[in-house]
């Protein structure tokens, strides 16, 4: 195995022209600006995010979905950005996408066979016979029975229809999955369900994963290592234990000291944490303040924050960055760290 | 390594989920079948189509067989419905008019679908050049009347129905294609388009495999509708002598005939005439009903349920356990049934024997996965049950007011002024046309009889309380000037406009980021304590209970199955459900480690399990569990409650 990342996202930007103004000035609404991080095989990387912060725009525009308007992304070392929106086939089969909502996610008109089925022919120069039996494979592999190849997605529960989405993307037999909310549409059981299988299907098939979601607790559990995003700038990666653990930038640490947990003692701490965390509603996308754009709602916002964009520095160790001008000052008041919430024997 | 784990996880799974037995999805032509009108259309247009491809086998005469000895001649044994001018027979005109009719109809109809769908799935597809350039062509060509294109087509090209339908065609094309563009655009922002995309799919395969069948239901009626109005524009061209040309037989041909002689016949434009309307009618009615039909909802099998009371449920043994909530409680829900009639027939229970009480100053959290039956608690103690569905048993008891079976003038007293309510989406529970501070005052006034100044401060002052920032301003503002955190507090300033004593909360936060949703449940608490009101917190999120609750019921498959203080519950659950829901939690363990699951998933209202609810997915299930029912004792359903130690679970 080489040393290169399976996937190098360099720079990465993404603007949407929104509609012009009254005057003819175009409006543009820059949803990603300047992140870079990197998947290695195997692995997976969690991008957190609220709306707004960009998190599904990166995996859109690294699916070629939506155009990037500036970086690079390098997959295997090979820089896919050029081609734009007619990626080759060669890297159709070897990324692949889970959606959020698995219902719009599956053609309601075709059924779950019908949808595996055309993944295979389309990668793979295989007879009738050999596509039925790679659907049965493939749906044994994701939990689901041979016989629910006939089904429509609309005669599935939630979770089902959820395998049905990464047996989809498994069809083809990727390296990377790129994994936007998808189990935030679930119920709490049914979402352990999908979790769980997402994590023995990356021991069983080697795969990596762009994790993509709101939930830092989730996130936290399938990642080796995480990237924080708040309007559209990464402000915190690293390892996922120190990131969860010992949160660097102050707006990682209101977003785990918001994060709810089932246990009311560690919510309680929680809790305390987030009230002493300033009152602010978060800036529109379209008109981020200058300098920090966190500078809006974080406590220990000096001049130069308002004006200066920090830079995405190491910080605390080697392999962990932000991107903080008072790093220093956070990192030497009391705070607030997510640590394994262990159940107290009462 | 993990395929023995795959494996298990398959047997959960497939196993255990029953598989959704009612294939609730029919098909078109069986609804369609259902409605008398369409059928008859349907019918008309079959007998329509019989006689014109039969027409020479079906007619009685020769339709151009002159016979001047019998012109003009009324309804009679041997004529029918008469000649005409040159004694042709009026009835086999007819039939041979339905012949061009139709073949003409079709003929402009399927060039104009053909052209019309194949551009508007290229032009909305593609978009960009294309779109811009097809969009102002068919601005163009819609701003020419279709009959006035037929004629300047015929002068050109000379006389004959082919070419004036072809002119026909053209125009429909262009509707067709505007409507196409239209579903076309919605249709390729659907998820499954971009699936098909990372799969590499063929972009011919994905407008014509992916979009095209999900696009087709408009189209079909349109087409219908099409068919309807190129018949009456063969009727008029030919009318006007420009469509058929001496070998063919035509009914607006017929009526301009009749129109010449009408006064020595004055039965003959009537066939013609209704040949043509009822052709037309039958051709539009049937769009609206494929329209009607294709409309996701099963509308018609909802509308034909009448709004009617089910019968008191006897007493079922079970309840006469039923905890007594205490004396001073603000809400007690004691034995709530709800039930609903099913589409089969008979009756389901979407709630049974529902009890738990709220004290005042307290917030119980509802909780429980999608389909518990948690939001229909709520809708039932605010008497907003959906019709159809009804409180078959049980009590609701408001600080000692009864309040099932209260009429809808008495609910909604007690909805204003005593308990209020705050839903998921603020954005839904916001009108997008009054300003906020309209809305807010227009609910204080419904309740205090204030006057409009007065009124508008006091929605300045709930906006205050509730932390909106420069509230006297914001009172001029729509809804969509507030961000989705600000909505839902305003959402909530209307619930305090008349000072409840219970604030119902389905699904708060739900819909809110993570940082403004722990900003909102800060202010219900706040709000909670400042105002001593009590509140009911309905939630899917068990971190929600633990935040905000201090009691919490936990709801499965429409019954509670536990009920206790947060603190307890959460450290020493004893219903097998709520162990397991809180296992399957993911709460910081490293990465790659198993989350507890629940196999299968929770059952529709028509398919409880036999004995305990829970039996089928319960890890803890012995054989009593699945012939008995269990009762809530002690604050908990499950017969085994005081042998399991569920503390392990985790």
């Amino acid at each position: 195995m080489s040393d290169v990342p399976l996937l190098a996202v360099e720079n990465l930007s993404v603007s949407y022209p929104l509609k012009r103004g009254l005057f003819g000035g175009a409006l543009t609404l820059a949803a990603v600006r300047d992140v870079s991080f990197t998947i290695e095989r195997g692995r997976t990387f969690g991008l957190v995010g609220e709306s707004g912060s960009g998190k599904s725009s990166i995996g859109r525009a690294i699916l070629g979905l939506t155009p990037s308007s500036g970086g690079r992304v390098v997959f295997d070392g090979t820089d896919v950005s050029a081609f734009g929106e007619r990626l080759p086939l060669s890297f159709r089969r070897e990324v692949q996408v889970i959606f959020q909502d698995p219902l719009s996610s599956l053609n309601p008109r075709q059924t779950v066979g019908t949808t595996i089925g055309q993944a295979i022919h389309r990668h793979h120069d295989v007879s009738h016979q050999q596509c039925q039996r790679e659907i049965a494979t493939v749906l044994d592999s994701v939990g689901l029975a041979a016989y629910q190849a006939e089904r429509y997605p609309y005669e599935l529960s939630g979770g089902q229809r959820q395998r049905v989405a990464i047996a989809r993307a498994l069809a083809v037999r990727p390296r990377l999955i790129i994994c936007d909310e998808p189990v935030s549409a679930l119920d709490v059981s049914t979402q352990s369900q999908v979790i769980n299988l997402l994590i023995d299907l990356q021991h069983a098939f080697g795969l990596s994963y762009l994790f993509i979601a709101h939930n830092l607790d989730v996130v936290r559990h399938i990642s080796h290592s995480i990237g924080v995003l708040y309007l559209g700038r990464l402000v915190e990666a690293g390892p996922a234990d120190t990131v969860y653990s010992a949160p660097a930038h102050p707006y990682t640490q209101m977003l785990l000291a918001s994060t709810l947990v089932a246990d009311p003692r560690a919510q309680a701490v929680r809790s305390q944490a987030r009230r002493r965390q300033p009152r602010s509603e978060p800036p529109s996308p379209l008109s981020p303040p200058p300098g920090c754009p966190f500078n809006t709602r974080c406590a220990w916002a000096a001049d130069v924050c308002r004006t200066q964009m920090p830079t995405f520095e190491a910080a605390a160790s080697q392999d962990r960055h932000a991107a903080c001008h008072r790093i220093d000052a956070v990192a030497s008041s009391p705070r607030l760290g997510g640590e394994k919430v262990a159940r107290s024997a009462g | 390594m993990s395929a023995g784990t795959i494996a298990d996880e398959r047997s959960d799974a497939a196993v255990v989920e029953p598989e959704s037995d009612v294939r609730s999805h029919t098909r078109l032509w069986q609804r369609l079948a259902r409605r008398p009108l369409s059928l008859t259309c349907i019918a008309y247009l079959v007998l329509l189509f019989v006689l014109a491809i039969g027409a020479p086998l079906v007619a009685p005469y020769d339709p151009f067989h002159p016979d001047i000895k019998l012109r003009l001649q009324g309804p009679s044994a041997v004529h029918w419905l008469g000649t005409d001018d040159l004694g042709r027979d009026t009835l086999s005109r007819l039939i041979f008019g339905a012949r061009t009719a139709l073949l003409a109809s079709f003929q402009s109809v399927s060039f104009g679908a053909v052209v019309g769908i194949t551009t508007g799935l290229v032009v909305g597809y593609l978009g960009g050049w294309f779109d811009r350039i097809a969009m102002r062509v068919a601005d163009v060509m819609q701003s020419i009347p279709a009959v006035l294109l037929a004629l300047a087509l015929i002068g050109v090209l000379g006389k004959g129905l082919g070419n004036a339908m072809l002119a026909v065609g053209v125009i429909f094309s262009v509707s067709f294609m505007r409507i196409t563009r239209a579903v076309v655009l919605a249709e390729k922002e659907q998820l499954y388009v971009d699936a098909a995309r990372v799969l590499g799919l063929r972009t011919l395969s994905i407008m014509l495999r992916q979009i095209l069948p999900n696009i087709s239901p408009p189209l079909i009626v349109q087409a219908s509708i099409a068919l309807g109005t190129a018949l009456l524009i063969e009727a008029m061209l030919s009318f006007l002598g420009v469509g058929i040309d001496s070998t063919q037989v035509s009914w607006g041909a017929m009526l301009e005939t009749a129109r010449q002689f009408q006064s020595q016949q004055p039965l003959l434009p009537i066939f013609p005439g209704l040949a043509i309307t009822l052709s037309v009618l039958a051709f539009n009615l049937l769009g609206d009903s494929l329209r009607d039909a294709t409309l996701p909802t099963g509308a018609t099998a909802e509308s034909s349920i009448s709004r009617r009371t089910v019968a008191p449920f006897a007493v079922s043994p079970t309840s006469v356990h039923r905890p007594e909530a205490p004396a001073d409680a603000l809400l007690a829900v004691s034995g709530l049934t709800v039930a609903a009639p099913r589409p089969g027939g008979g009756s389901a229970e979407l709630l049974s024997d529902v009890s738990f009480h709220v004290m005042r100053g307290e917030t119980l959290g509802l909780v429980g996965e999608s389909g518990c039956g948690k939001s229909m608690t709520a809708l039932a103690v605010m008497g907003l049950l959906p019709p159809a569905v009804s409180i078959a048993a049980g009590s609701i008891r408001l600080a000692g007011t009864e309040l099932a079976g209260l009429d809808d003038d008495a609910m909604r007293q007690v909805r204003g002024r005593r308990v209020g309510m705050v839903f998921q989406e603020p954005m839904a529970a916001l009108s997008p046309v009054h300003t906020v501070g309209r809305q807010i005052s227009d609910a204080v006034r419904a309740h205090t009889g204030l006057g409009r100044r007065q009124a508008l401060a006091r929605a300045a002052e709930l906006l205050a309380l509730v932390g909106v920032p420069d509230p006297h301003r914001r009172l001029q503002d729509y809804p969509h000037q507030f961000s989705g955190g600000m909505a839902q507090r305003v959402v909530i300033a209307g619930a305090l406009a008349c000072e409840p004593e219970l604030l119902i909360a389905d699904e708060p936060t739900t819909a809110l980021d993570v940082t403004i949703q722990a900003q909102v449940l800060d202010l219900l608490m706040d709000l909670r304590q400042r105002l001593s009101m009590s509140v009911l917190l309905i939630t899917h999120d068990l971190g929600v209970v633990a935040d905000a609750c201090d009691r919490l019921a936990v709801m499965y498959g429409g019954e509670v199955v536990e009920t206790g203080n947060v603190e307890a519950t959460f450290s020493h659950p004893r219903h097998p459900y709520t162990a397991a829901l809180l296992a399957a939690m993911p709460r910081g363990e490293g990465v790659g480690s198993r989350l507890a699951t629940i196999p299968g998933r929770v059952p529709p209202a028509w398919a409880w399990p036999q004995g305990c609810r829970f039996h089928p997915r319960c890890a803890h299930a012995v054989a009593a569990c699945r012939q008995e029912p269990n009762i809530l004792r002690h604050g908990v359903r499950c017969r085994r409650a005081d042998e399991l130690t569920l503390t392990d679970a985790r």
